[in-house]
């Protein structure tokens, strides 16, 4: 004799089926969050070469005397650069890839467009920028390692090493050049 | 048969309740995963057309300027012509001489391993024909033709700030066949004057509105033309340049370079070379006296090192290289580039996931719900080519 389900067998199938709708749907979740992260990183990491280039891009040379020409005023933060107010190659201080430190550091939106430098991230900063730039200790003290940190503002997960996951980092060299 | 009582009607209620709960919950849950189901996978290949924009575009800007780097006239291709030209350049649709456009780029390299490089033994006019070669020093050994192959494409440049592009169509015994792939010219190069294995590489934005079509383009100067990334709807290019005018580092007559911190010697004082007066070129003039040579450029910007954003009409008045009437003239400040900025914008491919046209959205899409939409994409930055770099 079949009496078909009772109503407690049919909530706890409802259950089950719930429970696993739901365990699915997480991965479409996972995925999103997957290709943000990814976004992510591909923003931080062009925006860091970004600072590169203009780093790369400022006097550091002799001229034909022989004088040395370096550049320690050009502020980086706007676009165009501006030829005073900044600091230029000048060395940064010890902290600065993890404070907000004006001249080393830069907010950008979402689009990774400048919002400017200083110490405080305006409302619509996507992107914090910072770079420290060291002197070698080499033989005539004339080359500059660069290091350059873009950490997304969204993401206040921190992963070992106080790393974020789509933060990137870039390091480089940069040497006196003759004329 | 037995009697059935059926549900009552409390457990007919309950039932029903806690049924609509799960419906409801899993239908919002679904309508959600199908709207990421959407557009997720078009967000992602949204990102990668970015990102292979930037690195095409990126890569070949970062080598503009590389030159020979054997024999005479070895060096950065700044030292005798401009290798990055706000132009179409090449043999089919080549924008005119002294043309600007924002949205076009073109830069010369010589490809960075072995690239063949030697000078010419004959006088060579601007056209198709056949040049013999020079076997200098550096040539690979027992090689009559000094490493260059049919397929090739070749600058030759001389001192006067000329140069003209060419592709080898056969190559042997100490001779090539050569294609002209520019704009016709009148330079005729002097035996001596260099030929080296270089590329030309121009991008820019196709826009045609009639057909949707939205692409980043490359053109290699000569024959390919093809599209490198589609729905690219925005592309700027921005110069920033030196703002010292070149600087004559050692007499004209010293058999090597560099001569300049930057730009083509000018010819010696009693040598006229091109349309110019005798001793002077496009970057460089004799003072008033005519004994020394003086910058013809000026300085930009405020008296200090950082660089100068060039703007249209510095790039298009003057003074020209090699001269004002070359057809092949280029603007005299284009050697003062150091650093480009690259503006680059994509577009969702799906006009379902595109609303009306604005700041969102370069071109409308037919999406009515905000929350579908995924707003165009846009990168900023910035190349600093490493052989532009003189004095940075």
């Amino acid at each position: 004799m079949d009496r078909g389900f009772s109503l407690i067998e049919v909530l706890v199938a409802m259950m089950v089926t719930t429970v696993a709708t739901v365990a699915l749907a997480q991965l479409s979740v996972i995925s999103m969050r997957a290709n943000y992260v990814a976004r992510a990183t591909t923003f931080t990491t062009v925006l860091a070469a970004q600072k590169m280039e203009q780093l790369r891009a400022l006097a550091w040379a002799s001229d034909p005397s022989g004088a040395e020409m370096s550049d320690t005023s050009t502020d980086t933060t706007v676009v165009p650069e501006r030829s005073s107010g900044g600091t230029g190659l000048s060395p940064s201080p010890a902290d600065a890839l993890v404070t907000n430190t004006p001249g080393y550091c830069d907010f950008l939106d979402a689009n990774g467009r400048t919002l400017g430098g200083g110490s405080t991230p305006p409302a619509n900063t996507a992107y914090i920028r910072r770079w420290a730039i060291e002197p070698l200790q080499v033989p005539g003290n004339d080359a500059l390692a660069f290091q350059v940190r873009v950490t997304p503002i969204a993401t206040r997960v921190t992963g070992p090493h106080g790393r974020t996951p789509s933060e990137a980092r870039l390091f480089g060299i940069k040497a006196r050049k003759g004329t | 048969m037995q009697d059935d009582p059926g549900f009552s009607i409390v457990e007919l209620l309950i039932a029903m309740a806690v049924t609509l709960c799960v419906m409801a919950s899993t239908l919002s849950l679904v309508s959600d995963v199908q709207r990421g189901f959407a557009s997720e996978g078009e967000r992602a290949d949204m990102q990668q057309r970015l990102r292979v924009a930037t690195d095409a575009v990126s890569g070949d800007l970062l080598m503009a300027g590389a030159g020979a780097f054997q024999g005479t006239r070895a060096g950065p291709l700044d030292f005798f012509f401009a290798s990055v030209l706000p132009g179409r350049q090449g043999a089919s649709g080549a924008d005119v001489a002294g043309t600007f456009k924002a949205d076009t780029v073109t830069v010369l390299y010589v490809p960075p391993a072995g690239a063949a490089q030697t000078t010419i033994r004959q006088s060579l006019s601007p056209q198709s024909g056949s040049v013999s070669l020079n076997i200098d020093a550096g040539c690979p050994p027992n090689d009559s033709v000094c490493g260059f192959a049919a397929g090739m494409d070749v600058i030759v440049y001389d001192d006067t700030a000329s140069y003209d592009t060419f592709r080898v169509t056969s190559a042997q015994a100490g001779s090539l066949q050569l294609q002209h792939t520019m704009l016709d010219g009148t330079q005729s190069y002097a035996p001596g004057a260099k030929i080296v294995e270089a590329a030309s590489h121009t991008y820019y934005l196709k826009a045609a509105a009639a057909t949707d079509t939205y692409q980043l383009m490359h053109y290699d100067g000569v024959s390919s033309d093809v599209a490198v990334v589609d729905h690219v709807v925005g592309l700027t290019f921005e110069y920033f340049g030196e703002p010292y005018p070149p600087v004559l580092l050692k007499p004209v007559t010293e058999p090597t370079g560099p001569w300049t911190t930057y730009g083509p010697k000018p010819p010696a004082r009693d040598v006229r070379s091109t349309a110019y007066p005798a001793g002077e070129n496009c970057a460089f003039q004799l003072d008033a006296a005519g004994l020394q040579h003086v910058p013809r450029l000026g300085f930009l910007g405020d008296g200090t090192m950082t660089l100068v954003k060039l703007i249209e009409t510095q790039l298009t008045d003057g003074p020209w290289c090699p001269d004002g009437t070359s057809p092949h003239r280029y603007d005299a400040d284009l050697l003062r580039i150091r650093k480009i900025g690259v503006t680059l914008r994509v577009e969702a491919a799906l006009t379902a996931l595109r609303g009306p046209a604005g700041v969102l959205f370069s071109h409308a899409g037919t999406s009515r719900a905000a929350s579908r939409w995924l707003p165009d994409q846009e990168v900023r930055f910035e190349v600093a080519p490493r052989n532009l770099n003189f004095g940075r």
